[in-house]
């Protein structure tokens, strides 16, 4: 397996674009990345692309050669990725894995997505769920896992309602954010219930925008005058369905980051910074715990000592996650990389950590029968 | 020719139901490692051809694994609140999505035992009953 390195990231502002079309905000994300790289687009061998909701919510299918083409980049391998909020971390994947594997050396990875609906329309996803027919909505199977982990590990609604506070006050710093305003506490916790125990401020929003990286093998950083950040490791797991798992934790999730881990050598104790799918409040908790950033159960503790703060011992999601930064569902696990790349190399503006060096991505997709459909967990280094 | 009622998903029960007939959620078995599924499973997928499924009846009582109430009407059409989660049956060792019914959404506890019942989840657009299953506190 040949080394595979990042030399380009770009993003659109996350938020609402709702005169921005898909190609548009993908154009600007791939010139982003393009310009960053300072790759021209005949030098892309292949190109992938992450969406989710296109051919559902804007009857658009064929979205990646639909964008790429916007750039210019045609006539070569274009694959569209669909794997819910892990479709834009799922075309990294089958880049890194072209790339690493010696098939192309230098891709080109996008995700692309509008997801800004009329107010006060929920996404109808998975309609042909059973579980969606009867009702289920993404607040309510993740306040299922909240009052689960509130109930085996005493973890609190002001714990929970602190990921909020600490994600919006990074989204501050960040200018891609979808929203630019700090959070109390108390205004997450009084903010309109959408389902107990979690509340509006609980969880993400609606977002459009689109991200953008560019892969090489070793031998193509050689003629680049970028700050190549090395994909140390990269995999996607898939749920097990076990009808009858505790939901406190993922299985499918610390499969993925055991796997990771391995494959990069390292551990949790080493990263310095990480991106996490925070889509509600608990999720990001439960994460700490999945990805080893503490022990099961003790993510609500970490919230409250500070440690995932950008002053913290592990700091997590300083782009200010999801929460904040804002979810446009194929495009958030692209945006996650571009956001751990500018860490590592020390370009994150107001919400730069102090010289990183290891920094960790995880994001996860789509329900299926209590558990998750897909998980990915990435490894960055900048050597 | 249009009926009043669909139901919210094929083979997942009986219904109408026949004189006398109870409400029962159709499960299957697998003979081999003893698993249950419901919905049912065309294969089991940790024997795959070396079990062979059978049908079964699930019990209709159950146990909350988990419960929520939602406060935003659903995109399907029900309106809030209303209350949904996990329930256990413990004589068929398997755990089922399922939506509460009642005078409270907010009544509904883990550890509670409640009993199934077929009725109506919401309206479509055609103004047909939509026939789904949902669970009751057992009093
Ligand atoms: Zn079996």
């Amino acid at each position: 397996m040949r080394e595979v390195y990042i030399i380009g990231a770009g993003m659109t502002q996350f938020g609402k674009h709702p005169a921005k079309s898909l190609r548009s905000l993908g154009l600007e994300a791939c010139l982003n990345a393009l310009r960053d790289a300072s790759v021209k687009p005949k030098e892309i061998q292949a190109g992938y692309c992450g969406n989710a909701l296109a051919p559902a919510l804007q009857g658009e299918t064929g979205v990646g050669q639909n964008v790429f083409w916007e750039v210019g980049i045609s006539g070569i391998p274009i694959v569209n990725m669909e794997n819910a909020c892990a479709s834009g971390s799922t075309a990294l994947r089958e880049g890194w894995m072209a790339v690493a594997g010696g098939f192309h050396d230098m891709v080109i990875i996008a995700g692309v997505e509008k997801t800004v609906m009329p107010k006060g329309t929920m996404l109808n996803v998975g309609g042909g769920e059973l579980e969606t027919q009867l009702g289920d909505v993404f607040p309510g199977y993740f306040s299922l896992i909240a009052q689960k982990h509130m109930e085996k590990y005493g973890t609190t609604r002001e714990q929970l309602a602190k990921v909020s506070v600490k994600n919006h006050f990074n989204g501050t710093l960040n200018p891609y954010a979808q929203f630019q305003k700090l959070l109390t506490i108390e205004e997450v916790l009084n903010s309109p219930m959408i389902a107990d125990p979690l509340t509006l401020y609980s969880c993400c929003p609606n977002s459009d925008g689109a991200a953008a990286l560019i892969l090489c093998s070793r031998e193509k950083t050689r003629n680049i005058n970028g700050r190549p950040v090395r994909i140390a490791a990269s995999v996607l797991t898939t749920g097990t369905y076990d009808n009858q798992r505790d939901i406190t934790g993922w299985e499918v999730e610390q499969r993925a980051a055991q796997t990771a881990y391995q494959m990069a050598s390292l551990g949790p104790e080493d990263m310095d910074v990480v991106e996490v799918h925070d889509a509600f409040t608990i999720s990001e908790i439960v994460h700490y715990e999945g990805l080893g950033l503490c022990p099961p159960g003790e993510g609500g503790r970490l919230i409250d000592e500070g440690a995932t703060e950008l002053s913290g011992r592990i700091p997590v999601n300083p782009s200010g996650g999801l929460l904040s930064k804002g979810h446009p569902v194929g495009a958030s696990g692209v945006a996650q990389v571009v956001e751990i790349v500018w860490q590592l190399r020390g370009e994150a503006g107001k919400r730069q950590l102090t010289n990183p060096r290891i920094g960790l991505a995880q994001i996860m997709g789509g329900n299926k029968e209590g558990d998750t459909r897909a998980c990915t967990v990435h490894i960055l280094i900048k050597d | 020719m249009d009926q009043s009622w669909e139901l919210v998903q094929e083979g997942l029960f009986d219904y109408p139901l026949a004189d006398r007939q109870r409400p029962a959620l159709l499960a299957n078995r697998c003979n081999k490692c003893g698993k249950t599924f419901f919905p049912k499973r065309n294969l089991c997928p940790d024997c795959f051809e070396d079990g062979n499924l059978e049908d079964i009846l699930l019990d209709k009582r159950g146990i909350i694994y988990a419960s929520t109430v939602v406060h935003v009407t659903s995109p399907v059409g029900i309106k809030a609140p209303y209350a949904y989660g996990y329930v256990e049956i413990p004589k068929n060792q398997v755990r089922i999505f399922a939506l509460f019914t009642g005078s409270n959404p907010l009544s509904f506890i883990p550890g509670q035992e409640v009993e199934l019942l077929v009725e109506t989840v919401r309206e479509n657009n055609r103004g047909q009953k939509i026939i789904g299953y949902k669970f009751k506190l057992i009093s």
